[in-house]
């Protein structure tokens, strides 16, 4: 775990990224205005409910686009420079897998039920780096013993493979370019517990031995405390807290932050854990002011207009409570 | 039923679906129609041809096809003594008659046919008949005299001499003009004022005479004629109810029964579940129609035989391992089984969870199964293997295959069952898609 | 985690694939067949139901034997009322032979073990040309004629149908895209239907095309030339059968792609950065072409169907026009031929496919079983 913030530039600079879906009820905002920094070799977990737009955000920075996309903006840095402008050709060509790769959801679907294992894999090596047979399958065995994979796993169809090894064959797949950049999203959801811990473990033994960058989206608060260098937490589209993770899973700033935190049961309490009453504001109808305010118990008159992003010492929070003049 | 009214609502705004519907809903009503402007039983009899069509001209186009190509052709014309005047002359046993048939001639076109229909009545000898003919030159021609039966046809345009004196064909020579009667020259209709003379001697004082000239035309009606005369409105018409309560009929057997032993294939499952399976394996290989064929070959072609056949052929195909696709998840499914703890039978188990859960895609694949069995009906006819006394649509087809008749140039006679055929074929087709947009789960996210 | 396996060469694997291949194969020949032979059986029962097959066979007894009688010199100088005697006598005992006095259960196996043979006996009235009268040498004779069009007609169906109905799966809502639906309600109408409109247009109204027929008649001399007559009365047949059947697989097949297109490893690719044309050639249409293969045995299935009276209606020289002959002289043993031939030629279809199935999707290899 890095508690230095970094000297050099950051791996990915985000600046108000956003997405929007054209629904049949309206626009949903599923990602606005997010902004954040990520170093090299550090794990970013991205927090939040389900609904939240987190895997939008992932989808965002991918340009994995749908058909139904209403709005797409923001300014992309990623290794110096912007992504944003770059025709899909060229993101295509240049960024995806070789720069920046993802480790989808439910990985069960995510293989091609028809082509082998080993084929799937060395695909974007193949493909993107002209690799010949030999050099990709060698390059795909190095990358199974990575994620603890046995060989013999090379030969078999996805269907013939168990849900955890299908995960761990995706994660090999988002390893096999040795991307700078890893977005995971919700790696873990659908496994059992000690599968659970297994995949952590090897992203934390990745991160340790290679230059590797993740992103961690998820909203299980328990698994991303043990790989996590900084936490960013989304509500309704936005990022309320970006904090070391230290500094976030002891002492939150924003109150959804307390209020979460407070809500994960530790091994030794003895009072209940707390709960948040309410639900998130609909992505198609989004409140005018702070978007937490109605479930916010620290609410107060500023928060009918919408926080800006406050900085604070290595953290940023979207609260008005740390408005620099503000006071409650 | 909200969830119907509102896929209603979303129906509408589809354009075929709109069209579908109203074209369906113009052949019900024409369907509804046909038996109410010809009864059944008439429809049959009429169908069956004979006498009742003698007056009618062979082959004859719809009347409107002038309209279409600028010609002028003529139309049927019936001139009948018992309209016309007579000067009588008794004498000792009998009487001399002497009638006048008049009749106007303005068409471009040289009439099909010439004939002339005489009874007799209370005749004690049979009466003498002598026919003459005068042109609006004043041409005269005599056409011959003979003896008349009871019921008697006299046959001018056939007439031998009569054609080898004028050159021509009669019914072509009768109205030339005189200049274009030479033979080489193409023949022009001479317009104006007829008539048919006919002079009969009746013997028996209570004896009668009566006769009809038919100037048979080229056109006539709204839909022509065919090689036997017969009005093709009469047919086209009755199709209409026929092909729509075949295809409904059968659609509604076939999904209904596809559907309930699918149904029951899956809920009970085990060897019952394998033996449909077996069927229908063994269904697919059987081709439909040549079996229909060899079915109506070798024993009847009843309708009702064909239906039946057809359905039960139908049953096993396609549509069962459709069903059953759907099925299978839902009998695994955690309420079904909640269903079972709280004692319900399997036969309710099936009639209220998994039914309503296929309907969705049932309706659209009902829809679109109606055209198959019109079209299919009418191959039957085609084939000769049609219901031998129904008159539909794909038995015009037959009888124009079966004569020529694009050979021929009667295209009408291809077109009219044909339109109709792939009228009633879009109409559900159309709608049936349109459907299968609205209710089809997997399709309603694109 | 061992490192156990090293690369297996590509004749391993191959041996490997075959050797999982070859009894799927040969069950599924096995499973067919029975099918066949159930179904032949069918045909059967519903054919002689009436007693129609069995008066048939008396009658072919009967002419056999007489005709061998008549033609033997040792019987020519025999008195008739003697020779007829023998003539019964010899009739009995062929009857006895051919169990033809057993009940119908027996005789039916019989029968169908000939029909399975393909023994299919002796035409009432109809020969082919070369003056046999044996059902089968009939109907071999007439067999390439459907082959050729229908098979034409079927693979250019398959191969357009898939062409399209990828592109048009990537370009949704596009003016093509609605066409296609608009215009697929236009394959509720069979083949001979189209084929009559386009009798009317192209060989009637504005000739240019051949109305009916496979070669001019007189043939041309000359190998190529013949070919290119054969080929210009394909057009409209082949038209008529492409038509009727292109407009809703097009639109069925993209609207699967469609579905499949929305499938979380299509989205893994994309995501992985693969071209557009690999990821529609792997991903889309690869996973997918099981299904598309077995809807495409049902089209088949229909046309084949069709074939009597669109053979009829182009007066084609093929096994439709020869089924709608015997159905016209009411032929029996050529009828009943013909539908078993008919139901070889769907089995055999549906087990190329079932083979194509099996190499295409590796699920169904491996386990056994559909998918």
């Amino acid at each position: 775990m890095s508690i230095a913030p970094a000297a050099t530039s950051p791996l990915l600079q985000v600046n108000d990224l956003s997405l929007h879906y054209q629904t049949r009820q309206g626009e949903a905002r599923a990602v606005d205005g997010v902004s954040f920094a990520l170093q090299p070799n550090e794990a970013m977990v991205v927090l939040g409910e389900s609904g939240c737009g987190k895997s939008s955000l992932a989808r965002a920075l991918l340009r994995l686009l749908p058909r139904n996309v209403a709005h797409y903006s923001g300014a992309v840095h990623f290794e110096g420079r912007d992504l944003m402008p770059l025709g899909e050709e060229d993101f295509r060509a240049t960024v995806r897998w070789q720069r920046m790769s993802m480790v989808m959801q439910a990985a069960m679907n995510a293989l091609n039920p028809v082509v082998r294992v080993r084929e799937q894999v060395a695909e974007p090596l193949r493909i993107h780096s002209q690799w010949s047979r030999e050099k990709a399958l060698a390059r795909v065995r190095e990358t199974f013993g990575l994620v603890g994979l046995a060989p013999d796993v090379l030969d078999r169809y996805p269907f013939e493979l168990s849900g955890g090894m299908r995960q761990r064959v995706v994660l090999a797949m988002a390893l096999v370019t040795a991307p700078p950049l890893v977005i995971l999203d919700e790696p873990t959801s659908a496994l059992d517990v000690l599968t659970q811990a297994a995949i952590i473990n090897v992203l934390k033994r990745i991160k340790r031995e290679q230059d590797i960058s993740f992103i961690l989206i998820t909203h299980d608060v328990a698994t991303s405390s043990e790989i996590a260098d900084r936490v960013a937490l989304m509500y309704a589209g936005q990022i309320v807290e970006c904090s070391p993770a230290r500094d976030f899973f002891h002492a939150p700033r924003h109150p959804y932050a307390q209020l979460l935190m407070a809500s994960v049961p530790r091994l030794r309490q003895p009072e209940a854990p707390g709960a948040i009453p309410g639900t998130p504001p609909s992505l198609l109808a989004l409140p005018s002011g702070c978007r937490f305010a109605d479930r916010c118990p620290q609410r107060f008159a500023r928060c009918d207009q919408p926080p800006p992003t406050f900085h604070l010492d290595g953290s940023t929070v979207r609260c008005w409570r740390f408005a620099p003049e503000g006071a409650p | 039923m909200t969830s119907f009214s509102r896929a209603v609502a979303e129906l509408k705004r589809y354009p075929s679906a709109v069209a579908g519907l109203l074209l369906i809903a113009l052949l019900l009503l024409a369907g509804i129609f046909a038996p109410l402007y010809i009864p059944y039983g008439e429809a049959l009899a009429k169908w069956r041809g004979g006498d009742a069509w003698r007056m009618y001209p062979v082959n004859a186009a719809p009347a409107w096809t002038d309209w279409l190509t600028g010609n002028n052709n003529p139309r049927t014309q019936i001139l009948s003594t018992r309209d016309a005047s007579r000067t009588q002359a008794h004498f000792a046993g009998g009487r001399q008659e002497h009638i006048a048939l008049h009749f106007d001639y303005e068409a471009d076109g040289f009439p099909s046919e010439l004939n002339v229909f005489l009874q007799t009545d209370r005749s004690a000898r049979a009466p003498f008949v002598r026919l003459t003919w005068l042109t609006p030159s004043g041409e005269r021609f005599l056409l011959g005299g003979q003896r008349v039966s009871a019921a008697d046809r006299i046959s001018i345009s056939q007439h031998q001499l009569l054609s080898q004196r004028l050159g021509q064909a009669p019914h072509v020579g009768l109205f030339a003009q005189p200049a274009s009667r030479k033979s080489g020259a193409t023949p022009v209709v001479q317009k104006g004022r007829y008539t048919l003379a006919i002079d009969a001697i009746l013997f028996g004082d209570e004896a009668t005479l009566e006769a009809d000239l038919v100037v048979y035309g080229r056109v006539h009606g709204i839909a022509g004629t065919d090689h036997q005369r017969r009005d093709l409105l009469v047919a086209l018409l009755w199709g209409i109810p026929i092909a729509l309560a075949f295809g409904l009929l059968a659609a509604v057997g076939t999904t209904l029964t596809t559907l309930f032993i699918a149904a029951a294939g899956v809920w009970y499952g085990g060897w019952r579940d394998a033996l449909i399976q077996r069927l229908t394996e063994i269904n697919m290989i059987l081709p439909l129609l040549p079996i229909l064929v060899m079915i109506g070959a070798l024993y009847s072609t009843s309708i009702w035989l064909m239906l039946g056949v057809v359905v039960l052929l139908s049953i096993f195909g396609g549509g069962i391992k459709m069903y059953r696709a759907m099925l299978l998840p839902i009998k695994q499914a955690p309420y079904i089984e909640a269903a079972r703890a709280y004692g319900a039978g399997g036969f309710r188990i099936v009639i209220r969870y998994m039914i309503p859960r296929v309907l969705p895609v049932l309706i659209p694949t009902f829809v679109t199964l109606i055209p198959t069995f019109v079209f299919l009906e009418a191959s039957l006819a085609v084939l000769g293997l049609g219901d031998p006394v129904l008159p539909t649509w794909g038995k015009i087809l037959n009888d124009a295959q079966t004569q020529s008749a694009l050979y021929n140039g009667y295209y009408y006679w291809v077109l009219a069952p044909a339109v109709l055929l792939m009228l009633t074929g879009l109409g559900f087709a159309m709608l049936g898609f349109a459907m299968d947009r609205v209710f089809n789960p997997r399709l309603r996210s694109l | 985690m061992k490192n156990t396996s090293r690369p297996i060469s590509k004749a391993t694997a191959i041996r490997q694939n075959l050797s999982r291949f070859i009894p799927f194969a040969l069950l599924r020949l096995l499973g067919l067949f029975i099918t066949v032979v159930i179904g032949v059986y069918l045909t059967i029962l519903i054919a002689n139901m009436g007693g129609k097959v069995d008066e048939l066979r008396l009658l072919q007894i009967r002419t056999t034997v007489g005709e061998q009688v008549r033609a033997d010199p040792a019987f020519f100088d025999m008195p008739v009322a003697e020779r007829d005697d023998i003539i019964e006598s010899r009739v009995t005992l062929e009857v006895k032979r051919r169990r033809l006095d057993q009940p119908f259960v027996a005789r039916s196996i019989d029968y169908l073990l000939a029909a399975v043979r393909l023994d299919l006996g002796r035409s009432e009235e109809m020969h082919s040309d070369s003056g046999a009268r044996e059902v089968s040498a009939i109907i071999l004779e007439r067999l390439p004629a459907t082959l050729l069009l229908f098979g034409t007609a079927n693979l250019a169906v398959f191969f357009s149908a898939v062409f399209f109905a990828l592109r048009l799966s990537r370009r949704y809502g596009s003016w093509m895209d609605r066409a296609v639906i608009a215009l697929a309600p236009t394959s509720a109408a069979p083949a001979w239907f189209f084929g009559i409109f386009l009798i009317l247009v192209f060989a009637f109204l504005t000739p240019v095309l051949p109305a009916g027929g496979m070669v001019h008649v007189p043939p041309p001399e000359g190998r190529l030339a013949w070919g290119l007559s054969v080929a210009q009365h394909m057009v409209l047949p082949l038209a008529a059968m492409f038509f009727s059947s292109i407009f809703i697989s097009i639109y069925s097949w993209r609207t699967f792609f469609l579905i499949h297109s929305s499938e979380d490893y299509v989205e893994m690719a994309r995501a992985k950065g693969l071209p557009g044309r690999l990821i529609e050639k792997r991903y889309v249409l690869r996973p997918a072409l099981s299904p598309i293969i077995t809807s495409f045995a049902l089209m088949l299935i229909g046309l084949w169907s069709g074939a009597i009276i669109l053979e009829q209606v182009f007066n084609w020289p093929g096994l439709g026009s020869l089924i709608f002959r015997a159905i016209g002289h009411r032929d029996t043993p050529m009828i009943i031929g013909s539908v078993v031939i008919f139901a070889y030629l769907l089995a055999i279809t549906v087990f190329l496919l079932d083979i194509l199935y099996a190499i295409l999707d590796p699920r169904v290899r491996i386990q056994g079983g559909r998918s």
